[in-house]
């Protein structure tokens, strides 16, 4: 282990690829700039040039301007995994997902048994990072821990495959059942790392609308999106929906595991937060249900806009699964607002698309506000007003977009 | 210990973006700017083997407690195998290139 330096070790995965497969060239390094540090863009497999937090394990985030649609395409979408050893190929013709533990025929499944033997269903839904955001916590308070994400760790799609519930009747889980555990193709670098290992109670397992998906956006999933499946738990962070799902393990106890039980954990108190800058010292709980939020889309921040011109703000919005009622907006920093029009709605888990025709007319700077409001009246906090946690999730509070008029 | 070698794989020109991956996709590799110095060459040796130096670009300046929070999280909670007095030299070499001196804070 001592020897192993990053340039060795992927050196000789490199080399190792190169000679044994095709016997093309190593790859060219990307050699990024100095601090302060900008995520460089680059393009990976079935992507366009993304924010590139880390290029391994990947992290790509996605650029502002794709919240001006309601469906984010798949070569935007952003990528997020824990372990840096994941497969480069999936063969399909061996690839199962193994359905086992406390059940009464452990499954076998290829993705043509998940297509054919099961009803297909679609759902749009929002996947957002539970880290997604954090980097605006520094705002109004101390930065917290973890990948300091901007607001491009979410995305809205459509989402085909087969209900959770209908492949656990399939294997017929025992009575005795109470959790299951999921978890997919990613490893960690050395074998004592803890695995990226997931669970949910059993009863939130057997409802309509978790599935097992093998399709998005009418396309095969992308792979840095977790080819050839994923877990979709419509209206929970994505902590869960599991890329490259590869086992499904029904379990007659709860099982201990750092990505459960400290990672993606928030305060167990009601608001979910505690005094700004305190550590890890308190009682956790996992995140679950995601909080209202809305985020602009166009304008961008620090744009150029002529006085008099006509522009159309707008954005997407979406909350846990009771559906947007209404999303305002303020340009005049937080002392007036007004009501923007909500466009198609593709669903209660979907973005929905809002927006307001603006027609500047006095030049200086301005600060463009959106808060949204749903339907059981969850709002969107003010960034002043915001719950802080240490690992930085769940960030909610209201966008701000600043422009110059000209 | 064991190390899963990770295959790089081969250049897969994806411009065909609804074709299926029908071979190995190939992952850009980023060579993040590492400040020379200090023991650059420890930190290197142990703190690569799991994740990008990105991870460690994205934080931003962080404090002492926070750097020495962190190395602490990859050895117990990850186990990257690191010796005590290596773990040191770490992490003055972050507080000095990627941080500050105080004894609280973040
Ligand atoms: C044995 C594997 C391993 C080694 C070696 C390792 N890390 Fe990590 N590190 C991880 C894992 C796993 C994560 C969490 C991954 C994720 O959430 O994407 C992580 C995350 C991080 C983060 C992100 C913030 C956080 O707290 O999650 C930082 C910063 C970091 N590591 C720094 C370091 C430094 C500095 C070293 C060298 C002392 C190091 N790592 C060595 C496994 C490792």
């Amino acid at each position: 282990m001592d020897q192993f330096s990053r340039r060795n070790f992927l050196g000789a995965g490199l080399v190792l690829g190169a000679s044994t497969l095709f016997g093309k060239e190593a790859v060219k390094p990307i050699v990024t700039e100095a601090k302060p540090f900008v995520p460089p863009m680059i393009a990976f497999p079935e992507k366009k040039p993304m924010k590139t937090i880390s290029d391994r394990p990947p992290l790509l985030e996605s650029s502002r301007d794709i919240f001006t649609k309601a469906i984010t395409p798949n070569d935007e979408f952003f990528v997020r995994w824990h372990m840096p050893d994941i497969p480069t190929y999936i063969d399909l013709s061996t690839f199962r997902l193994e359905v086992k533990g406390s059940v009464k025929n452990a499954l076998s499944l290829s993705i043509d048994d998940l297509k054919s033997k099961f009803e297909p269903v679609e759902i749009t839904s929002v996947l957002q990072c539970g880290g997604n955001s954090r980097k605006y916590f520094a705002g109004s308070g101390p930065a917290t821990h973890g990948v300091q994400w901007g607001h491009g760790a979410m995305g809205c799609a459509v989402w085909k495959g087969a209900r959770l519930k209908d492949i656990l009747n399939m294997a017929g889980v025992n009575a005795t059942a109470k959790y299951v555990g999921v978890n997919g193709l990613e490893k960690p670098a050395i074998d004592e790392t803890p695995i990226f290992f997931r669970e949910m109670g059993i009863d939130e397992a057997l409802t309509d609308e978790l599935i097992v998906a093998y399709e998005m956006n009418g396309e095969d999933i992308p792979y840095l999106n977790g080819f050839p499946l994923k877990l979709i738990i419509p209206g929970h962070f994505s902590d869960s929906w599991v890329k490259m799902l590869s086992e499904i393990t029904v379990m007659d106890e709860y099982r201990k595991s750092f990505f459960m039980d400290v990672a993606y954990t928030v305060p167990d108190n009601d608001c979910e937060c505690v005094i700004s800058g305190s550590d890890f010292e308190y009682k956790r709980k996992p995140i679950a249900q995601m909080k209202v939020k809305s985020v602009i889309g166009y304008p961008t921040p620090n744009s150029v806009i002529k006085k008099g011109s006509r522009i159309n703000v707008s954005g997407v919005a979406f909350d846990q699964g009771k559906g947007i009622k209404e999303v305002m907006i303020s340009l005049d920093g937080g002392k007036s607002w007004s009501a923007t029009s909500l466009q198609k709605d593709y669903g209660k888990y979907a973005y929905r698309l809002w927006s307001f025709s603006w027609e500047p007319k006095t030049k200086g700077e301005f600060s463009i506000m959106v808060r949204a409001i749903n339907r059981i009246g969850n709002i969107q906090p003010l960034p002043g007003d915001i719950g802080w946690n240490a690992g930085g999730y769940q960030y909610n509070a209201v966008d701000v977009v600043n422009v110059k008029i000209v | 210990m064991k190390i899963n070698i990770l295959i790089a794989g081969i250049l897969l020109s994806t411009t065909a973006l609804f074709a299926q991956v029908t071979k190995p996709i190939e992952m850009p590799y980023v060579e993040y700017p590492i400040e020379a110095g200090d023991h650059d060459e420890i930190v290197q040796q142990y703190c690569l083997t799991c994740h990008s130096f990105g991870y460690m670009l994205n934080q931003g300046k962080k404090s002492r407690p926070y750097w020495t929070g962190t190395v602490a999280k990859m050895v117990n909670e990850f186990k990257a195998p690191i010796p005590k007095e290596d773990q040191q030299i770490i992490i003055n070499y972050f507080v000095k290139h990627y941080g500050y001196e105080s004894t609280t804070g973040h």
